[in-house]
């Protein structure tokens, strides 16, 4: 557990010395979510934009997450400090919760951040509960992205072997988890493709709590499967990060 | 007693045999250079010795364990320098050597951080991010990062690549010094003036290893061209590098019989190491 908190800090001195990257992570989605917010204006009245705001805002925050981290991890191996890490006495469980640990900062200067912008940009008028709730999936979302960024870049050599993983994963989760239309319209395989993507159930659990009236029951399978994607994604990337070549 | 032992030890990355049925031993507290060109097995060796490498066949002991299964135990008693500098560009020079000495659990670790960089001379721009370093001074950063934790044994990475003539040779100063503690410096290099500081050293081609002795031996495995002028004649020569050798050949001319000039070339340590590696490939190639 020590050597989880000594990565933790490596990673936030990290990000505290590299502002190019804190600027992307953070006022990066600010940015993307006031060009979401020009869009819109030019949407006529009857498009209901409201509705759409959390959800993209969720997936801004999912995408780069998982693009950055799986990006810094990647560097990681060709720099050969993951490598030297490893001899050094790290182990690879220590290595994917110290990343994690990390970033659990990162990921709520952002769920909060954007959240804040979208409530206020948007005119959008939530109760405590909800936006509390809101800050929970996006920021669970967050840390799963974290996790999966680091299980995709076990299986990259160099940073531009990450991108491939854009039209494979977060492509498909802008079409067919519910983010743009509604999935039950869909081929069934195209359901059970959107169904494997862990942006569903954070669409499903905002969608559910920004309706006027909502039972927090009605989230808590797809909270369950959220945060078992999180548990999942760590047992994975541990099986899947090499100690050897 | 021996710090490494090396056992028929193979690696192949494809068709490409990378380490062919390698054994070797290195004693404890002794220099050991790994010499070679591009490509010769140097880097893969070192890898499977620190146990980021899994090897196809044999296998090696350091400290008497199995780098692969004993890996926790010995990775408290190794310090590794890879070829690259291995360092996070956005820390400090002293963040990353804290870094790493933090893993180790390195007592009073302050304080041991202040005096390897006092003696990397880079006291001055400890706290400058190491991006802002010259390819050398990484190295040298790199180096306090295997050192902090005063390892049992060393695996070095052509160190010294990049780094100035100054520092290089303070460098070795510093490795004769681990030595004589005690230390096992296990290092790979380019640069055959520093195979001669080595105590013994081993020459790689293609996985294999050619010749393994000290550095004075195989010195005597050159040639050395003599000219001498006898009365205005001139004659050539060339002989092994050895003292009886070169007074036998003197003593063929008599050394008061109108001898006005003897001119001598020996085969420097590069030349001998080059020529053991060409006349390999050409027994191949024959």
């Amino acid at each position: 557990m020590r050597h989880t908190f000594i990565i933790a800090r490596r990673v936030l001195l990290q990000l505290k010395g590299d502002t190019r990257f804190l600027a992307l992570s953070v006022i990066g989605p600010l940015i993307i979510i006031y060009f979401l917010k020009l869009l819109f204006t030019t949407f006529p009245p009857y498009v209901d934009v409201k509705s759409f705001t959390i959800p993209i805002s969720a997936f801004i925050v999912h995408f780069l997450s998982f693009i950055l981290c799986a990006i810094l991890l990647v560097q990681e191996r060709t720099r050969g400090t993951l490598e030297r890490m490893m001899i050094g006495g790290f182990s690879k469980t220590s290595i994917i919760g110290g990343y994690t640990l990390g970033y659990f900062s990162l990921a709520t200067v952002q769920a909060i951040s954007v959240l804040g912008e979208s409530i206020w940009l948007f005119g959008l008028s939530y109760d405590t509960r909800t936006v509390v709730l809101l800050f929970i999936v996006i920021w669970l979302l967050a840390i799963v992205s974290v996790m999966l960024g680091i299980f995709i870049s076990t299986f990259a050599r160099q940073e531009a072997q990450v991108l491939p993983f854009i039209p494979l994963i977060i492509l498909p989760s802008v079409f067919l988890t519910g983010l743009i239309i509604k999935t039950d319209g869909l081929p069934v395989w195209a359901q059970i493709i959107g169904k494997c993507l862990p942006l569903h159930y954070a669409v499903n659990i905002i969608n559910v709590i920004i309706k006027p009236e909502y039972r927090i029951t009605e989230t808590l399978v797809d909270f369950g499967i959220l945060a078992g994607y999180l548990f999942g994604l760590l047992v994975l990337a541990s099986l899947s990060l090499k100690e050897t070549e | 007693m021996n710090a490494i032992e090396i056992v028929n030890l193979s690696k192949n990355y494809g068709k490409i045999r990378a380490l062919n049925n390698l054994s070797l031993d290195v004693p404890e507290g002794t220099i050991y250079g790994l010499v070679g060109p591009n490509g010769s097995g140097k880097t893969t060796l070192i890898k499977a010795l620190v146990g980021s490498l899994r090897p196809g066949s044999g296998y090696a002991r350091v400290l008497g364990l199995d780098p692969l299964k004993d890996k926790w135990e010995l990775r408290k008693q190794i310090g590794y320098m890879p070829q690259s500098p291995a360092l996070y560009d956005d820390l400090s020079a002293r963040n990353n050597i804290l870094f790493f000495g933090k893993a180790q659990n390195v007592p009073d670790l302050q304080n041991k951080v202040d005096e390897i960089l006092s003696f990397v001379e880079l006291t001055a721009r400890a706290d400058d991010t190491v991006r802002t370093f010259s390819g050398g001074m990484k190295k040298r950063v790199s180096l306090c990062c295997a050192l902090i934790h005063n390892p049992k044994i060393i695996f070095l990475d052509e160190p010294t690549a990049a780094v100035d003539p100054h520092l290089k040779m303070q460098s070795w100063l510093l490795f004769q010094k681990l030595a004589q503690s005690g230390v096992t410096i296990f290092v790979s290099t380019h640069q055959m003036d520093e195979a001669m500081l080595c105590d013994k050293v081993t020459i790689l081609r293609n996985g294999e290893i050619l010749a393994v002795d000290t550095p004075q031996n195989i010195l005597l495995r050159g040639k050395t061209s003599l000219k001498i002028v006898v009365d205005g004649d001139e004659r050539n020569t060339v002989i092994d590098s050895t003292p009886k050798n070169l007074a036998d050949e003197l003593k063929r001319y008599g050394l008061d019989k109108g001898i006005s000039a003897v001119e001598l070339k020996s085969d420097n340590i590069e030349d001998i190491i080059l020529s053991i590696v060409l006349e390999r490939e050409k027994e191949e190639n024959s």
